[in-house]
């Protein structure tokens, strides 16, 4: 009884802190990014040069190869290998040109983290007030931890998950048109936001 | 001696209508009427507002369970809703559930929509990519209040370019 009370004394404040490291972790792996994506906007001269450079300091922290897979929806099982690299190759374009296109240059959005929460284990979700050019949002992150670094697989702004918010649509040109549709659509997006 | 047999079997039945009645409307009411082996999953909602047992749970449009239950996780304050869907439907484990509303002032409902992990949620599992209930209210709120922050930095920009 003792040993086991011992134990228990010893075990949960171990299993706290791994807990709250993996918070921790998480949420200084996105500020990280949240900072260097606002050096970039506040020093940047034009929209050219600030494109180029938020592009591979998104692309660090974002996994687009689960993002892509979440957002096709169940269609994706239906892809080959090689249409599935060359959707997540558009997907990527897409997400990247839409966000970036978001960004003044010298216009900095102010972010404020609240909370983290971890809903299962290797997955936390950052609950953030972002304002940007007077207006205020909630934006959470979704992060996950698969085998490397944290990462972030979902942004839900206002309630409204961007994962979903695809999924409605890819799922909807997959069940009229297929593989094909799908990627047709995504080639005609990426055109779009060019 | 007729006259009350017949009175007790017109009160019987009037009776068995009326517990017919009872029973149908508890049971339709809190929606325990989807058929078949069921199983029970959870969804994890930051804000279950307006879902009640009973509420549909859509697939592509189609009923496919109901809400078995609402209870609050003092832990992080969230809303756990326990959805009690048709044994039949596997749902992959990357599956998102969202709280939508019928029109724009209708009811709520819960729409699943199937994710692509080659895994599938078991019983008693919880779905923890949700979309909450979109506060509409509240949308109205900063749209207001935004136009107010708006007015303030023009009026500060026309201020500096006019000095």
């Amino acid at each position: 009884m003792r040993t086991r009370l011992f134990l228990q004394a010893l075990l949960y404040p171990l299993l706290a802190a791994a807990v709250l490291a993996a918070d921790n972790e998480a949420e200084t792996r996105l500020k990280a990014s949240v900072d260097e994506v606002t050096v970039i906007a506040k020093n940047s001269k034009d929209r050219a040069s600030l494109i180029n450079q938020e592009k591979p300091a998104l692309a660090k922290i974002l996994n687009f190869q689960i993002m892509t897979r979440r957002a096709i929806g169940p269609g994706w099982r239906e892809f080959t290998p090689g249409q599935q690299a060359e959707a997540v190759k558009l997907f990527t374009d897409l997400i990247l040109r839409t966000y970036t296109a978001k960004f003044t240059p010298g216009v900095t959005p102010s972010v404020v983290f609240k909370s983290t929460t971890s809903p299962e284990p290797g997955r936390q979700e950052i609950t953030t007030t972002s304002e940007y050019k007077g207006s205020k949002y909630d934006v959470v992150y979704r992060m996950e931890q698969a085998q490397g670094p944290w990462e972030i697989t979902d942004v839900v702004i206002e309630g409204v998950s961007m994962v979903a918010n695809y999924r409605a649509q890819f799922d909807s040109q997959f069940k009229q048109g297929g593989v094909d549709a799908v990627l047709k659509a995504l080639q005609k997006a990426v055109a779009e936001s060019k | 001696m007729k006259n009350t047999k017949l009175e007790l079997s017109v009160g019987l039945f009037v009776l068995l209508g009326v517990a017919a009645i009872v029973y149908l409307t508890i049971k339709l009411g809190t929606g325990s009427m989807v058929g078949g082996d069921t199983y029970l999953i959870e969804s994890r909602f930051a804000n279950a507002g307006g879902i009640h047992p009973g509420c549909s749970v859509l697939l592509s449009g189609v009923t496919v369970g109901r809400v078995e239950g609402i209870r609050m996780d003092p832990s992080d304050y969230s809303a756990i809703v326990t959805l009690k869907l048709t044994k039949g439907l596997r749902l992959p484990t990357d599956s998102m559930a969202s709280v939508k509303t019928s029109g724009l002032i209708g009811d709520k409902f819960i729409a699943l929509s199937p994710g692509a992990d080659e895994s599938y949620l078991q019983p008693g599992t919880r779905i923890t990519m949700t979309e909450s209930a979109v506060d509409l209210e509240s949308l109205i709120g900063k749209m207001a209040f935004g136009s107010v922050d708006k007015d303030k930095d023009n009026k500060q920009k026309q201020g500096k370019s006019n000095p």
